[in-house]
């Protein structure tokens, strides 16, 4: 089995101190993965670098053994939904079509093939009834959904998603790692968070990163581990509300 | 002799009627991925720009539509050049070329003889003296923009709602981010005779704008903006003839005050975010 994602000593700066230092970090494919750490510890960063849209100074990475610009098709991929422009007049089926960019053809409209996918994406997640809705009338947990299905209209061999719990109700969260852990069952997965209390108990093995990256089975972590990776006394289920200090 | 006597009598009524129509096409088009993009003012750049190339086909003795639509593309890539490089000076830099596009251009005119009424044209437009030529070419532009936004819709959809998603499923960001720009610059030429270079910009945006009011779906949104430019250059022209007022202007009065009203409206009737 080939691994999905292979990180090997890699080193990042913007223009200043680095962000990311000597990480290393493979995948197999199969695998559910949590990646936590505070904000500011470089999260958005190594996801730019697997996603090729940054290229490390040092090191290097491969998405299922290629170089990640061309490795990245094989990938769905959920943004923060905070970066999103949710008064676009866009509807929901749209938005999940726009999954098909770079398997369908580049001229002229999608295909009944695209809007197939699209369905099937739609149907998995179960936001077929929702996709003739504008997206901004819909809620938090009904908008996570809808990327989703757009991260799986494009048949990928991983999905990758960005804070996908932020926003919504715990219970909503709930429902959406029972959806994740599903598909996981086809994809690799991984998940970024800063809610690690809740995810341990989906993932396989979490990635602690602050700057340097540690991997945990998720049966190790402990309130030590957590309280270096943060730098000053967290509790082990993080709650929202409560700000991180920069440490 | 009223309105629609004139329209029968008269070639030049018929063709400023004509005009205004198709160019709506173009323009409800563009406009709505103008206004959803947020890029009017990018748009107003490009527009204002496209004197510098009026004066300089005077000058060098070119045709002036032909410097126009050259000016047209390359100010748009210019100025998407920069808005995609230089982001946090994007407005500063849009600001120094719109105008030293214009003054270029009023530079090379003023060195022309008989530039005065020409110049009057193309900063506000002169509907009435549209000949077969400017038919053809609006036509032409028309088709051009129509045919190019239907070939790549869903890539200037994927562009304008989610850069980065688009990015990573393999669509040129930068390419479709410029050839948008060149269509909305094309578009800009197709109205310079009917409102001139000023007053592009509000039929660009206004009739989208007002259409966004009401649809929330892009494909909607532009079928609606192109019907709303059609009633204003219409019933622009109509007024104007009524009372002899300048055709371009009473055409943008008319936009305005609609998307003024659209929005008071609007307002009034929810609380959602508009534009």
């Amino acid at each position: 089995m080939m691994d999905a994602v292979t990180i090997a000593d890699v080193s990042f700066s913007y223009s200043g101190p680095p962000v990311l230092e000597r990480v290393n970090l493979t995948i197999p494919e199969g695998e559910f993965l949590g990646l936590v750490g505070p904000n500011g510890s470089g999260k958005s960063t190594l996801l730019k670098l697997i996603l090729g849209i940054l290229n490390p100074q040092q090191g290097s990475i491969r998405i299922f053994g290629e170089h990640p610009e061309r490795g990245r098709g094989r990938i769905g991929y959920m943004p923060q939904m905070t970066r999103f422009a949710r008064d676009f007049p866009i509807t929901v089926e749209e938005t999940v079509l726009l999954g098909r960019l770079g398997k369908t053809s580049a001229f002229g409209f999608y295909r009944k093939k695209d809007r197939e996918f699209a369905r099937r994406a739609m149907d998995e997640v179960e936001v077929t009834h929702l996709r003739k809705r504008p997206i901004g009338t819909l809620s938090g947990g009904q908008l996570q959904r809808v990327l989703i299905a757009r991260a799986l209209a494009g048949e990928p061999d991983m999905l990758i998603l960005d804070e996908p719990t932020s926003n919504i109700d715990m219970r909503m969260e709930e429902d959406i790692f029972d959806l994740l852990q599903t598909l996981n069952k086809r994809v690799t997965i991984l998940v970024v968070s800063h809610d690690i209390g809740f995810i341990s108990q989906y993932i396989h093995r979490v990635a602690c990163l602050n700057r340097t990256l540690q991997v945990h089975q998720t049966t190790e972590i402990t309130h030590d581990i957590l309280q270096s990776l943060y730098d000053h006394p967290v509790h082990m289920v993080a709650h929202k509300h409560e700000p991180f200090e920069e440490g | 002799m009223d309105f629609f006597q004139a329209l029968s009598e008269y070639n030049f009524m018929r063709y400023a009627l004509i005009g205004g129509l198709l160019a709506s096409v173009a323009c409800g088009i563009v406009g709505s991925f103008v206004v959803v993009k947020r890029i009017s003012y990018l748009a107003g750049g490009v527009a204002h720009s496209i004197i510098g190339g009026v004066g300089t086909a005077y000058f060098l003795g070119f045709s002036p539509m032909l410097g126009a639509i050259a000016a047209a593309v390359a100010f748009s890539v210019i100025l998407g050049w920069v808005s995609l490089r230089l982001r946090e000076y994007e407005d500063t830099v849009i600001s120094a070329l719109w105008s030293m596009g214009m003054a270029l251009g009023i530079l090379f005119l003023s060195k022309t003889p008989g530039f005065n009424m020409d110049l009057m044209h193309f900063l506000f437009g002169s509907i009435l003296v549209i000949g077969d030529g400017d038919l053809s070419l609006i036509l032409a532009l028309d088709l051009l923009v129509v045919v190019v936004i239907l070939l790549f819709y869903k890539q200037f959809v994927a562009v304008s709602f989610d850069e980065e998603f688009a990015r990573l499923r393999g669509v040129n960001v930068e390419r479709f981010y410029l050839l948008f720009l060149i269509l909305v610059g094309l578009t800009v030429v197709l109205f310079i005779k009917i409102v001139g270079v000023i007053l592009v910009i509000a039929l660009l945006t206004l009739p989208a704008a007002i259409s966004g009011h009401y649809v929330r779906s892009l494909n909607k949104m532009m079928v609606l903006a192109v019907l709303f430019g059609m009633v204003f250059t219409a019933s622009g022209l109509f007024v104007s003839y009524v009372y002899d007022f300048p055709p371009g202007s009473t055409i943008v009065v008319l936009a305005g005050v609609t998307y003024l009203v659209s929005l008071t409206f609007c307002g009034l009737l929810r609380q959602t975010p508009i534009r």
